[in-house]
């Protein structure tokens, strides 16, 4: 006897959330495109950022720099760890390019980023050193987020999420 | 720096923010429903993400229905059925279907924090979409897939 047939596939697994994709997609990608192209001429309330923000939003920008420069200290101090953190890295450089495009003026080009301490030269420790620095940099960008709205506050959000995943990865 | 909107009860927070939790519930529904064809597909003994993720999502549900509910807005109810994205016939296959929830889910939060005028809803959405994350992020494993994390969950990678 064969199984009785599946329900008729009246709803939203795929439905809602996937019909609701493309639109879902296409505002996300404007929010963003608006986000990295505002300097806060264009009037758009939704996008305009305070003085504060703006030095806030540079402040993410140099701890996703310090970040950048930790995979990169990691794996001179630990070459071993390049296999399995290259991919890693690649992501934390896309994140910076993002959050520079998405600062205005010249949020995203100021001074150098923070130095962090150095990464211990054995793998195991280069490996726990570097966990904790993506940590501390997903806990700095998930705080920043809420006090952002729109386009912005997705991006901070997002990318925080994302270093989430990284901190998992690295256990 | 804050930007919050007066009042979190009574139905004065905006539409476009209730609409986007709302999104978030019908993402919760489905996520409920569909671990359960996960769990089906993978042997008892590695059946305990499941259960936990499964249970992370009906607490996600019961959230939002009650933030919803607050704000005099009537939830949306779960389907009566789902349709599949694809055929579930493997325990690869369940990962992946677990990948499509978790990723559905990190849209729907990504879409809150876009629509938010609130900062309670932001802090509510930045943890969700990590929780999300970081499940998919197992689950992306399971699946075979590479790398399993991903630079920015809910958004379009261009």
């Amino acid at each position: 006897m064969s199984p009785p047939p599946p329900p008729a596939p009246t709803g939203a697994l795929t439905g809602r959330p996937f019909t609701r994709r493309s639109l879902l997609v296409a505002t996300l990608a404007g929010t963003a495109v608006a986000a990295v192209g505002c300097t806060g001429s264009d009037g758009d309330a939704a996008d305009a950022v305070t003085p504060a923000q703006v030095d806030q939003l540079a402040a993410q920008v140099r701890v996703q720099e310090a970040l950048v420069a930790a995979y990169a200290q990691a794996v001179a101090a630990a070459p071993d760890l390049a296999g399995a953190v290259t991919a890693l890295a690649d992501q934390a450089g896309a994140q910076l390019a993002r959050l520079r495009a998405a600062a205005p003026g010249d949020a995203g080009t100021t001074g150098a980023a923070p130095s962090a301490p150095s990464a211990p030269v054995d793998a195991a420790g280069a490996r726990a050193w570097l966990r904790a620095q993506v940590a501390a940099a997903a806990d700095a960008h998930a705080a920043a987020c809420p006090d952002f709205t729109g386009g912005r506050a997705a991006l901070l959000g997002s990318i925080a999420a994302g270093l989430r995943g990284q901190d998992g990865q690295l256990a | 720096m804050a930007d919050d909107a007066p009042g979190t009860a009574g139905g004065s927070a905006p539409a476009a923010e209730d609409a986007a939790l709302q999104a978030a519930l019908a993402a919760a529904h489905g996520a409920v429903w569909g671990y359960g064809v996960v769990g089906s597909a993978l042997p008892a003994d590695v059946r305990g993400p499941v259960s936990a993720a499964e249970q992370a999502h009906r607490d996600v549900r019961d959230e939002l229905t009650r933030l919803l509910t607050t704000r005099r807005v009537d939830p949306v109810a779960a389907e009566a059925a789902y349709a599949l994205p694809f055929p579930v016939l493997s325990p690869i296959d369940a990962a992946a279907l677990a990948v499509t929830l978790e990723d559905g889910a990190a849209r729907a939060w990504t879409w809150v924090l876009d629509q938010a005028t609130e900062r309670s809803t932001r802090e509510l959405a930045v943890a969700r979409l990590a929780d999300a994350e970081v499940r998919a992020v197992g689950w992306r494993g399971q699946a075979a897939r590479a790398p399993v994390t991903t630079a920015f969950p809910g958004l379009p990678e261009g």
